[in-house]
């Protein structure tokens, strides 16, 4: 219960253990004992957090020497990480890989897909074990998020890490977008990042039909609640755009009685204005999501 | 330098595959090598358009010798890059033509397989397998893949260090199959000391005076060839006191240039698939 102000790591650990980061697997490889805490006594064990987060650290200084970001490739097979490797790409220039990775992509100079990273981050040696092969006989070094039962070989750098559930790979890639961001110096230190971490989450293809059904009825709300002379067109203008958008953009402009069944969805912007403008960014999918992330 | 067996050896010796995919380049007007190149088509050569990032740089010259390849263990997947900084030294011969059969109910389907062995006589040796359904098909694709195989040979003293290294560094030995090919260093004059084939492979090295022992079934020419291959490439991978020195450790020729990897060629590809 600390009630002093946390700094950045500790923050940040606050973030991984509500996303589980901290679980592993019930097996562990011998060369993942060095992070494991404990083991629970249900099996499971329990990664110290403090060094995933230097690991973090180690890899986004790696990252960030690579003077041309499209030279490092990003992927993940399974599900649960493509969304988070996208948005993680696009975040920080880098060139990502969602789905299958066809054999042969970095040695096989003929084929269409051929290219020669410099650098490659994956999210699971176990079920990415294709690229990892490969990228020992192309000389391109490895980033990876290992859980403790995920073998080492050929990884350069591990992330001990839950690479199991979707809350856990989000949060992690969009922590090491922030520090690679942080420390190229497109993000000031010390100021949250407006890219929230929801973003990285994986969506069930049902979660995000729902998802899109609800924006649905909240357009139409817009014209019953506005009569013209009360808002401006500058107040107007930049929730126009609002109802796809991923960003929740903070706006200052407050509704009058609440306009908003959307508006007590759970997510919070920064800095708390009294009642935003429901429509705004429903893009959130609804997530169980625990407090302590502001 | 030890690391250069592993990146390399994938492309010789299996053979199938990796020489065929010859880019269109069609007919490569070179006859059967015995020693040297015979003037080849002109405009064809020229037309060699780099598809690895390592072939890029060789192109625009940026890396002028192999020794910036072998420091850094690149894999080399185009031959023209070996063309290009070895160019016009680089000798090939073929050691044999090997019928290979294959039964089928139609009767026997049979191939050819050629043993080439490239060099420049002064430290660099490659030797390429192909097998194909012609013979003169298969001497090209090994040729390709010869020069695909190129590595370094460390070549040292019998005795006093006067004048150039003439000898192997040390005893090694290489091992093929049965075949175990082991060289021994030889004081100047003594010539190379050894069977005919390995002979000839160590004349491509550069190595002047060696003795040599065999044994196994040295009848065998494609082991008995591959064993003083792999023997030569281990003469870089011996750790002699001179290595004891700390590595000064370069940028990798990739992170160096990496200003000029990163413009785009995607007008020269597009050619490329059209044509």
């Amino acid at each position: 219960m600390a009630t002093r102000v946390l700094s950045q790591k500790e923050e940040d650990i606050q973030m991984m253990l509500s996303a589980a980061v901290h679980l592993g697997a019930r097996n562990c490889d011998f060369q993942m004992e060095r992070y494991v805490y404990k083991r629970r006594s249900d099996g499971v064990h329990i990664i110290n957090l403090g060094k995933t987060w230097e690991k973090l650290q180690l890899a986004a200084r790696v990252i960030v020497a690579i003077e041309n970001p499209q030279d490092i490739i990003v992927q993940s097979a399974r599900p649960y990480g493509q969304r988070a490797v996208l948005n993680f790409a696009q975040y920080t220039g880098a060139y990502s890989i969602a789905g299958r990775h066809t054999p042969g992509t970095f040695t096989n100079q003929l084929q269409t897909s051929f290219s020669e990273p410099r650098l490659l981050i994956l999210t699971d040696p176990r079920t990415d074990h294709q690229p990892i092969k490969e990228s020992a006989l192309g000389n391109i070094p490895t980033i990876a998020f290992c859980d403790t039962d995920s073998p080492m070989r050929y990884v350069d750098i591990g992330i001990p890490a839950n690479n199991k559930g979707k809350l856990s790979i989000g949060c992690l890639f969009w922590l090491l977008a922030r520090m690679v961001l942080q420390m190229r110096g497109t993000i000031p230190l010390g100021r949250k990042w407006e890219v929230m971490v929801d973003l990285f989450f994986y969506r069930d293809p049902e979660e995000a039909k729902e998802q899109e059904e609800e924006e649905a009825p909240v357009a139409p709300d817009y014209g019953a609640m506005v009569p013209n002379d009360q808002w401006t067109t500058e107040q107007w203008m930049p929730d126009g755009g609002a109802v796809s958008a991923v960003e929740p953009p903070v706006t200052g402009v407050e509704s009058t009685a609440g306009q908003a069944p959307v508006g007590a969805e759970r997510w919070d912007a920064a800095a708390a204005p009294p009642m935003v403008a429901g429509a705004v960014a429903p893009g959130v999918p609804p997530v169980a999501a625990p407090s302590g992330w502001e | 330098m030890a690391e250069r067996g592993g990146g390399d050896r994938g492309g010789f010796g299996r053979g199938f595959g990796r020489g065929r995919g010859d880019r269109g380049r069609g007919d490569r007007g070179r006859g059967r090598g015995r020693g040297g190149r015979r003037g080849g088509r002109r405009d064809e050569e020229e037309k060699w358009v780099p598809v690895t990032k390592l072939g890029r740089l060789v192109k625009e010259g940026k890396i002028t010798s192999l020794e910036q390849i072998y420091l850094h263990s690149l894999p080399v997947k185009e031959h023209q890059i070996i063309d290009t900084l070895l160019g016009g030294r680089l000798k090939d011969e073929v050691m044999k033509i090997m019928p290979v059969q294959k039964q089928t109910r139609a009767g026997q389907r049979t191939r050819f397989k050629a043993f080439v062995v490239v060099g420049d006589t002064d430290g660099h040796v490659g030797l390429g397998v192909k097998c194909a359904k012609e013979v003169a098909t298969a001497i090209r694709g090994a040729i390709i893949l010869a020069k695909l195989s190129v590595i370094p040979v460390r070549r040292g003293y019998w005795g006093n260090k006067i004048g150039k290294p003439h000898t192997v560094p040390c005893k090694i030995t290489g091992k093929c199959g049965s075949v175990t090919v082991r060289m021994v260093p030889a004081p100047r004059g003594a010539g190379i000391v050894a069977a005919r084939v390995p002979k000839k492979v160590l004349q491509f090295a550069g190595i002047e005076d060696v003795f040599t022992s065999s044994r196994g079934s040295t009848k065998t020419l494609g082991n008995f060839v591959k064993a003083t291959f792999e023997c030569l490439m281990k003469t870089y991978g011996f750790l002699t006191p001179d290595f004891w020195t700390e590595t000064r450790f370069n940028k990798s020729p990739f992170q160096e240039y990496t200003d000029l990897l990163s413009k785009p060629t995607k007008a020269i590809l597009i050619e490329n698939t059209e044509s």
